[in-house]
Parts: C-alpha cells; sequence; structure tokens
C-alpha cells in the first residue's frame, strides 16, 4: 500500500501541496488530474523522495519515505517514469536499464541484461540495447524510460507526464505499452493531461486544484455529470481540455 | 676542439635534463589531479568546514604567481619552520598545489556540468550518493574535463621550467649551463624550446584521443 498522509509542501512563501491524502492499493491505477502548477509533480516528487516534506507522511510499504533509513527501501519498491525521460546519456540503452538492477539490486550482470533485453522487446526496442539516447526518438527514449523503471520490478510505478514532452504520435507509441501494462495488473500513478487515456486504464481519479485534493472517485463516477463533473472547477477544467 | 663547441655528450645532457622536467611534470600532475579531484568531491558531498577551506586555499594558490609560491616554499618554509627543503621538494610541493587548485576548478564545473535531472532520476533508482558520483556523473565529468585538463597540463609542462631558478637541473637549467658554455643562445634555446614543444604536443594528442573516446556517447561532433 502507498499512502500519503495530510501532506503538505511549501517552496518558500508558496504552498505547492496542501493537506493531500491518498492510498494506492496494489494492482490499482491512480491517475493524478490538474492544472499546470496544481501539484502533481511535485506530489511524485515527495512519493520517491525527491522533495522534502513540510508535514504529513508519506509510506510505501509501511517505510516512512521522509526516514533517511527507510527511504532506500521505499524507493526500492516504487519506480519512476519522468517527462523530460531523464536517461544517462553516456550509457547505451541497456546500461541505462541495468544499472540500477546491477547496482541497487545486486542482480547479476548476465541476469540483469537478460532481464533488460526481454523488456526492450516487449516496447520494441529488441534491435536498439546498443544504441545511446541520443540516438533515439522521443517515443523511443521514453520507452526506455519505462524499461528502465520495469527493470526494478517496482511495485508501484510512478509516471509523471511521461508523454507531455511527445508528438501525438509517440504519445501513442507510449501510452499503448501504459495500457498493456495496466492490463497486466501493474499499480500505476499517472500524472497525465492526457484526459481520454487517463478514462480508460484507470481505476480511479484524482484531482489536484492548487495543492488540495478536489476529489477522490472512481473513473466512471469521475466522468459522472452528478459526481466529479458536479464539482465546477473539475468540469471547466475537462470543458477547456476537451476543446482541443 | 674548443670548449665553446657541442659535443654529443650534450645531447645527453639536455636528454637527462627533458627526464628531470618530465619526471617532475607527471608526478606533479599526478598529485595535482589526486588532490585536486578529491577536493571536488569534496564539495560534491558539501562536506561542511572542509569545502570552504579548500575553495580559500584553491583561490591562494590561483591568484599569485607561481614563481612567487616556489620562493615561499624554498626560502620562506625553511625559515619558518627551521626544517630543510631541497629544491626538488621545494618544486614538488609547489607545483603539485598549484596543479590541485586548477584542476578543482576544472573538476567542479565539469560536475556541476551534469544535469541535476539525471542525478535524480538515478537517486530515485535507489543509487547511493557514490554509486551515482561513480556511474552517472563521473565518466561524463571525464568528457567534460578532458579538454580543460590537457590545456591545463599543457600550460602545467612549461611551468616546470621555472623551477630551473632555485637551482633544479631540469631542461631549462642544462640549456642554461648550455648557454653559458657555448655562448650560442639561439642554437641551444631553439633546440630547448623544440624539446617542450615535442613533449607539449604529444600530450595535447593523447588528450584529443582520450577525449574522443570518451564523447563516443555523443551524437554530436561539433561544427
Amino acid at each position: 500500500m502507498l499512502k500519503v498522509d495530510n501532506v503538505k509542501k511549501a517552496f518558500g512563501p508558496v504552498t505547492v501541496l496542501d493537506g493531500v491524502n491518498l492510498t494506492i492499493k496494489p494492482g490499482e491505477v491512480v491517475s493524478i488530474l490538474g492544472s499546470s502548477g496544481s501539484g502533481k509533480s511535485t506530489l511524485i516528487r515527495c512519493i520517491n523522495g525527491l522533495e522534502r516534506l513540510n508535514g504529513g507522511r508519506i509510506t510505501v510499504d509501511d517505510f516512512d519515505v521522509g526516514k533517511p533509513k527507510e527511504l532506500s527501501e521505499a524507493r526500492k519498491r516504487s519506480a519512476t517514469v519522468f517527462q523530460l525521460f531523464n536517461l544517462y546519456p553516456h550509457m547505451t540503452v541497456l546500461g541505462n536499464v541495468t544499472l540500477a538492477p546491477i547496482e541497487v539490486l545486486k542482480k547479476p550482470r548476465a541476469e540483469a541484461d537478460a532481464t533488460a533485453r526481454a523488456l526492450l522487446q516487449s516496447v520494441g526496442l529488441g534491435d536498439r540495447a546498443d544504441a545511446y539516447p541520443a540516438q533515439l526518438s522521443g517515443g523511443q527514449r521514453q520507452r526506455v524510460g519505462i524499461c528502465r523503471a520495469l527493470a526494478m520490478q517496482p511495485r508501484y510505478l510512478l509516471l509523471d507526464e511521461v508523454t507531455s514532452a511527445l508528438d501525438p504520435e509517440m504519445t501513442a507509441e507510449v501510452l499503448a505499452i501504459l495500457a498493456k501494462l495496466a492490463a497486466e495488473g501493474t499499480t500505476m500513478l499517472f500524472v497525465t493531461h492526457e484526459i481520454e487515456f487517463a478514462r480508460q486504464i484507470s481505476n480511479r481519479i484524482v484531482f489536484l486544484d492548487k495543492g488540495k485534493l478536489l476529489v477522490d472517485l472512481p473513473t466512471a463516477e469521475f466522468f459522472a455529470a452528478e459526481g466529479g463533473m458536479a464539482n465546477p472547477r473539475i468540469a471547466q477544467f475537462l470543458s477547456k481540455m476537451r476543446k482541443d | 676542439m674548443r670548449f665553446s663547441d657541442f659535443t654529443p655528450f650534450d645531447i645527453w645532457l639536455l636528454l637527462q635534463g627533458l627526464g628531470v622536467s618530465l619526471g617532475l611534470f607527471l608526478s606533479t600532475s599526478l598529485i595535482g589531479l589526486l588532490i585536486g579531484t578529491s577536493w571536488a568531491v569534496c564539495r560534491f558531498y558539501r562536506v561542511p568546514v572542509l569545502t570552504p577551506v579548500i575553495t580559500f586555499i584553491a583561490e591562494l594558490l590561483k591568484n599569485s604567481p607561481v614563481l612567487v609560491q616556489l620562493f615561499l616554499v624554498f626560502f620562506g618554509l625553511p625559515g619558518l619552520l627551521h626544517i630543510r627543503i631541497t629544491p626538488t621538494t621545494a618544486a614538488m610541493i609547489t607545483l603539485s598545489a598549484n596543479s590541485a587548485a586548477f584542476v578543482y576548478v576544472i573538476a567542479v564545473s565539469a560536475i556541476e556540468s551534469i544535469g541535476r535531472d539525471q542525478i535524480e532520476a538515478a537517486r530515485v533508482f535507489g543509487l547511493t550518493r557514490w554509486q551515482v558520483l561513480r556511474h552517472v556523473v563521473a565518466p561524463q565529468a571525464m568528457a567534460f574535463a578532458i579538454g580543460p585538463l590537457t590545456a591545463l597540463l599543457v600550460n602545467q609542462l612549461q611551468v616546470t621550467s621555472l623551477i630551473s631558478v632555485i637551482g633544479v637541473v631540469d631542461l631549462t637549467k642544462i640549456g642554461n649551463i648550455l648557454n653559458l658554455r657555448t655562448l650560442k643562445p639561439f642554437i641551444v634555446w631553439t633546440v630547448v624550446g623544440l624539446l617542450y614543444y615535442v613533449c607539449a604536443k604529444l600530450l595535447a594528442w593523447l588528450g584529443a584521443r582520450f577525449e574522443n573516446r570518451l564523447r563516443a556517447h555523443a551524437a554530436w561532433r561539433g561544427l
């Protein structure tokens, strides 16, 4: 269970997260929607321990992210895919995917290589294992980013606007893989602007607005007129997003 | 044969001088590289107290003439501490410290040139600070630093000629001796200069080769 408990985060005078509560059970796909600056990415950065909390608690399978001694265990249980890929440019695709399994999970190189190659195969990059990130397209890079996360066999996959830097074609490439993962029962926390896609794959949808969690509803309810849409802020957001 | 003629033995003398110069250059560069990089690593770990002290020392070393530092160590330290310092020791201390200061500056900017997002990614995947340094930062920082480092080393090689002033019998000192004996400054200093030139060129060539290897991952190879 991934638990976000009354989390507060401020950058100087600016409050970014203002008492957020969220629980994700294994097997769930939860999408976080909200306009830019609503605190979505910051929430992900808090969960994977990149930001220090100003209040509240985040636990990943009972390991407290805020405690330095438990952070490394918590980090082993989740893996992040980044908006701008954040690949290591000096390493080949294979090197990118195997670094953490070898160094953190202490897997033998042969085993890590085999896992990585299988993962790359499954996202259609079987023949690019020895390429460098600079030689790949954006969509390919993000698929590598996903493989890098999956190679850690995470219990929770954190996806931070993973398609925001991609054109529609590449977005489709990446979303197809995520849909497959969702179907396989991967637990995912999915920060996105792809509302239709979120609707298709999520069990629940969470709406963040100005650092506050406005609603946390099962997907069907979120889009129902008497559910999430009853909230004027959400109705406004969705109507604007759907115009394009 | 007149005393002012060149003899085959002069070549041997020049080679000996060159050996002393290169030996001092290589050993002080190596020590400088080790000290300078470990200073930079201290800064990467943000070690309290030590980091500002290192920065202060590096600033002193960078912003004063090497010759003055050499005089300070060779003439100043023995008087102050009541110890004996040979010219070679003084040269070793001064040149190592001076290299360290410049290596430090290069290493710090090289480390800081690595995108924060990659470091964060590695941290999120559970790598320790040391593992991040070793696998993510160091290889890329090396590729970044190798150009400025080569330039620094080429310069340090020339700077070693200063140690002839305190009596180390390096290539320049040999040049001086030959010059006084033969009274043919143009020939002597041309030969000495060429020897430095060849060594510096060799160094630059090695650096460039190494740089190409380290940048193998970059698709962009310059204009």
